[in-house]
């Protein structure tokens, strides 16, 4: 019961903090809250999965399983809500309360779209947790927030659309026992070519919106930039970019037939977006957009590792994915105490600050030289794998991904010149405890996961062989066998 | 650990990681010389490792592999955080831990009174310990952990005074130019990995053993093992970061980019010898790319008017040496002039560090001269430094480099692709050494001083603790050429010793006589060029290039034969193009273009207004009826089924 426990959690604190009247009772309770929540995800993969009846009408269970891939997402993305909790209730000052019921509302939503083993479950959590980052954007933005959100509404109204449908037709399509996994996975192997691809297409649109991919991506940018100046928000839309993991648990398992169909599409999508974030990041000169547009490359290398359909790229795809929460979140993090420092998010009026504060140098340098893919930090391990396995299905899309690569040493290094060396116009204070407290957890995951990434590996590919194993059944030979014998000598 | 000391050498890099994680997070708050002294006790400490682990490997036939932790078990891929100590990798880690010990110590002095002196040291330490586990690493995966780490490590040392605008702008330049190799390293790996299914080095190299002589995938994997080698190596096309990388403090520029990091390329082809071995395609790719950028680097040496520029693209020659060596088949000889390049470049290094901190930073050597009346000790070593990369003979440089040249003379891998002409580049790029290191020396230490009123005031000899580095590497310049005698007469411990961790390959060795004529030839360039520089710089006083000097020849060549006025037009240019004109696109066809057509067509734009008003209160009516909609549909069908 603990994997429900999780769930319900942050949404019972969420609607405490809504009656919670006084800022300073709204933190002790947020503090606790969230602590717990923490160390109800920590103690959370020894537990055992949770299978209830919801709506035998429809054959919706309430299903929660931790030992999945989710279940490492879900302990990631409550690593990163503990420190980004504790910055918003002491940065954030209207309305204080509010905003962390949303934060929380956010987490609990989180927690159940990764753990959910139901896809009606899943699809509710989906919807339900745009409705705090909707809230997060409208309440506590910027100037320019309408047009944001208006944007950000739009794009995500099409993509439910397009799931709504799928998730509605899938099972009487497939003739499923029930929405759960495992039933929907052992029919829709029966459904033909034609019906897999439309209903993939309709999973491909909603995912492809929220991950998101070129075109659909504008929405991410102006999402970030007109968010509250303490990023935490920016922290809560980074952890909800879960496209991704929707392809990865539902779409590419559920329906191999038309994710082979789609995928060199998709791949070559996927690897467009990801040098076409990382190219336009380079010429950023707001932190923000920059954050976005580097967000957007992630992307697509998420991306090329899921449609590569290889094993490698697949658990590649997933630990990038849960990899760039920790440092993509960090660096919105960062982009807070930044703004707090000098009021502005244009990188021209920073500078040389290495001098006046030397260990938020160095923090920042940590967490976005991991973000742009060094190794022995936390992207490397799920960039390579990814880029990897795009490279076996195909060599010029692993080409046009891996320029990415040199685009996001550009920007990296940028960014951090800009930020932190040159002459210095006025020193700034260096980190304070609070700072301290908030970045700890980040640091200590940026290089957890960049050293030790073979538990989380093994879990993630476990699930991703039960895609290949679908794949290989559902006909022709997968993208490339890896070894080749074909010039071994005799 | 096991009983096993050599398995004791792993953790030689975890001790540098200690000090650099302590002189990162607590060295502020220690004072002078204890982050130094931490830093330098590490490396001392690693190098004694080393020593121990190389004392006892014995007559092993295969190395010994200590694996510390799994990193990435996927897909058939079981690699870990293993080292693999074997020959090579034994006396690369002498080289880093040996000439990085010497440098920690000389740093102690030239760094003195710095403010980012534990900022120094840390960044140094972090550098060993990446360069370590690049030269340990039994995976290509885990070589490039320690590749990039260098790479980082090379970033944070050349900006390391960030103030001026000059020092971030060269170590961003060398960052870009290395992730441009880097994406070489990446793609060879994913190119591996399709061929033979793994990327553990051993097992790729026996994969490549039993693969047919020639194929077109090694050619392909070994062009882009090149592509990253030319990167960290600063080889044509992609050596204009190494010039500008003087920007960092001189004892970094000796140990990061002369004696250490910069010949990670070459060790990356050693390493992958067997591969190598079975492609002569992909080795002359090697060859040439190093013959032509020995030849070129030494030409534009020749102009160069600061006194580490020289330095630098005598590095970017010295290295294109090696690559030729390796290229040719001849490993042992590439690893071997990596080790007597790191002694007297190392050297050559330190002495203008000396020199530097002596005239109170003046690096102009047309405003230097007659230096060894104030710099004894200092002119003295970097006579021994300048001869022995001459080629004079009984020094260290004259064997590796003869060694150099006999085997391109010799080859049989490349006989088809022009050894006989490389031989020839390389003859006039040794000449042409002598020349620029003779002049090198002439200008700073003998004739009459040039010095500004300024610097005739300070000039001092260096302490102590700079000058006895300089006398170890001095006489490790003389002596570690006896490693590698020529084998044809004499006792050679380095080519046995080597060739079982990289690969035997055949060479046609000429007769007898002609091996001494060959040596002769060397010989002869060497003097011819040391001569040329003596007549030239000291007895006409630089009289007959004076015209020259002005000219325009001389201005190409001093600004590095033009690259990267051409890499500006050609490379930065159209890749700043690009970047604006996709976020133009991006802000102003996609973003406004796709909203404007949005929201004037009719349905679409109600649908917008009437989301404006009350925009999560409609949003989360439009859920429920969504979800109401789901159960519609979920039930009609289950009924009918």
């Amino acid at each position: 019961m603990m994997s429900v426990l999780l769930v319900l959690l942050p949404l019972v604190v969420a609607s405490v903090l809504l009656f919670t009247r006084t800022v300073r009772s709204a933190r002790v309770i947020a503090w606790i809250g969230a602590l717990a929540a923490f160390v109800t995800a920590s103690l959370l993969s020894g537990s055992a999965s949770v299978q209830i009846p919801w709506i035998p009408g429809v054959g919706a269970y309430i299903a929660f399983d931790p030992g999945q891939a989710g279940g490492v997402l879900a302990l990631i993305a409550s690593l990163v809500m503990l420190p980004t909790v504790l910055w918003a209730s002491l940065r954030v000052e209207t309305d204080t309360g509010r905003f962390l019921a949303a934060l929380f509302a956010m987490w609990g939503g989180l927690m159940g779209l990764f753990l959910a083993r139901d896809l009606v479950l899943f699809y509710v959590f989906w919807e339900f947790t745009l409705l705090p980052s909707l809230v997060l954007l409208g309440g506590w933005g910027l100037a320019q927030r309408r047009q944001a959100l208006l944007k950000y509404l739009l794009y995500a109204i099409a993509g439910s659309f397009a799931m709504l449908l799928t998730v509605a037709a899938i099972r009487p399509l497939a003739g499923a026992e029930s929405y759960l996994f495992d039933d929907l996975l052992a029919a829709t192997a029966n459904l033909d070519g034609l019906t897999q691809t439309w209903l993939f297409a309709g999973f491909a649109l909603a995912f492809a919106v929220k991950l998101p991919l070129f075109p659909l991506h504008h929405w991410l940018i102006d999402f970030h930039e007109q968010n509250h100046p303490s990023g935490a928000a920016d922290v809560a839309g980074t952890l909800y970019k879960v496209g991704g993991f929707g392809l990865f648990a539902w779409a590419l398992p559920l329906l191999p037939e038309g994710a082979r169909q789609a995928a060199p599409l998709l791949l070559a999508l996927g690897a467009f977006t990801a040098t076409y974030g990382a190219v336009i990041a380079a010429r950023q000169h707001h932190l923000k957009r920059l954050l976005a547009y580097a967000s957007l490359s992630h992307m697509g290398l998420v991306a090329v590792g899921l449609f590569g359909l290889h094993l490698a790229g697949l658990s590649g795809a997933m630990y990038l994915l849960g990899a760039q929460m920790v440092t993509t979140g960090g660096m919105f993090l960062l982009s807070g105490m930044l703004h707090a420092r000098r009021g502005s998010f244009d990188t021209g009026s920073y500078g040389g600050m290495a001098a006046s504060a030397p260990a938020l140098a160095a923090v920042t340098l940590l967490v976005l030289f991991a973000s742009i893919g060094v190794p022995g930090l936390a992207n490397f391990p799920g960039e390579f794998l990814a880029l990897l396995g795009a490279f076996q299905a195909s060599s010029a899309a692993g080409v046009l991904a891996v320029i990415a690569v040199i685009a996001a040493g550009v920007y990296g290094v940028n960014l951090y010149q800009r930020l932190y060396q040159g002459p210095e116009p006025t020193p700034v204070a260096d980190l304070r405890p609070l700072e301290v407290v908030v970045l700890a957890p980040i640091v200590a995951a940026t290089l957890w996961l960049g050293l030790a990434p073979a538990p989380q590996l093994r879990t993630f590919e476990a699930d991703a062989t039960v895609t290949i194993t679908q794949l290989q059944q559902a006909g022709a030979p997968p993208a490339a066998p890896p070894v080749a014998l074909g010039e071994v000598r005799r | 650990m096991t009983g096993d000391p050599v398995s004791w050498a792993a953790l030689a890099p975890l001790l540098a990681l200690f000090g650099a994680l302590v002189n990162g997070m607590f060295g502020r708050r220690l004072r002078e010389p204890w982050p130094g002294y931490l830093a330098s006790g590490v490396v001392v400490l690693g190098f004694v490792l080393s020593l121990l682990a190389f004392a006892t490997f014995g007559q092993r036939e295969v190395g010994v592999s200590v694996r510390l932790w799994e990193f990435l078990p996927v897909a058939g891929l079981d690699l870990a955080v293993g080292f693999h100590l074997d020959q090579l990798s034994l006396l690369m880690m002498l080289i880093v831990t040996g000439v990085g010990a010497l440098i920690h110590v000389y740093s102690l002095g030239y760094m003195h009174g710095d403010g980012g002196y534990a900022r120094y040291f840390a960044a140094l330490n972090l550098f060993i310990a990446a360069m370590l586990v690049l030269v340990m690493a039994d995976s290509y995966l885990l070589m490039f952990v320690g590749w990039e780490g260098v790479g980082v490590c090379s970033f944070l040392l050349i900006g390391f005074w960030y103030r001026q605008q000059r020092n971030p702008d060269a170590a961003r330049k060398a960052f870009i130019v290395n992730r441009i190799g880097d994406t070489g390293f990446l793609l060879a790996m994913f190119l591996m990995y399709r061929t033979f299914g793994t990327l553990t080095i051993a097992d790729v190299n026996a994969a490549a053993t039993a693969f047919a002589f020639g194929a077109g995938a090694l050619t392909s994997i070994g062009v882009l093992l090149m592509l990253a080698a030319a990167g960290k190596s600063a080889q044509l096309p992609l050596h204009v970061w190494l010039p500008d990388a003087m920007a960092g403090p001189t004892p970094v520029s000796a140990l990061i980019h002369a004696a250490t990091m910069v010949t990670a390329g070459v060790y990356l082809i050693a390493r992958s010898a067997p591969l190598f071995a079975q492609s002569p395609d992909a080795s002359a790719v090697v060859a040439w790319v190093g013959g032509l950028t020995a030849l070129l680097a030494a030409l534009v040496a020749l102009a160069q008017t600061d006194i580490k520029r020289i330095l630098a693209y005598s590095t970017i020659s010295q290295l294109g040496f090696m690559f030729v060596a390796v290229g040719v088949g001849a490993y042992w000889v590439g690893i071997f002039h990596v080790l007597t390049h790191a002694c007297f470049k190392g050297l050559l290094f330190l002495t203008s560090g000396s020199v530097i901190h002596g005239l109170g930073g003046e690096q102009d050597v047309r405003r230097m001269g007659g230096l060894r009346r104030f710099m004894p000790l200092t002119a003295l070593t970097a006579l021994v430094g300048t001869l022995a990369i001459a080629g004079v003979p009984l020094l260290a440089g004259f064997f590796s480099k003869d060694a150099i040249l006999l085997h391109t003379f010799a080859s049989t891998l490349l006989a088809d692709h022009g050894a006989g002409v490389l031989y020839g580049v390389l003859l006039l790029s040794a000449t042409l050494t002598a020349a620029y290191m003779g002049r090198w020396y002439l200008l700073v230490f003998e004739g009459e001083p040039r010095l500004s009123v300024e610097a005739r005031g300070k000039v001092h000899e260096s302490p102590r603790v700079m000058t006895v580095p300089l006398l170890v590497l001095a006489a490790a310049s003389v002596l570690t050429g006896y490693l590698g005698l020529p084998a044809f007469a004499f006792p050679n411990w380095i080519a046995p010793w080597l060739e079982p961790a990289t690969a035997t390959v055949g060479f046609a060795y000429p007769p007898l006589w002609a091996e001494w004529l060959l040596i002769g030839a060397a010989v002869l360039a060497t003097v011819i060029g040391l001569a040329l520089a003596w007549w030239v710089y000291l007895v006409q006083r630089g009289v007959p290039v004076a015209r020259l000097a002005s000219g325009r020849l001389a201005t190409f060549a001093r600004s590095g034969a033009g690259f990267d006025a051409l890499y500006q037009q050609a490379v930065v240019g159209p890749a700043e193009g690009t970047s604006v004109a996709l976020a133009v696109l991006d802000r102003d066809v996609l973003d406004r273009g796709l909203a404007a057509s949005v929201t004037t067509t009719g349905v679409l734009a109600r649908g917008v207004m009437l989301l404006q008003t009350g925009l999560v209160r409609n949003y989360a009516l439009a859920m429920l009826v969504g979800a109401v909609v789901l159960l519609f549909v979920v039930v009609l069908a289950g009924v009918r089924a």
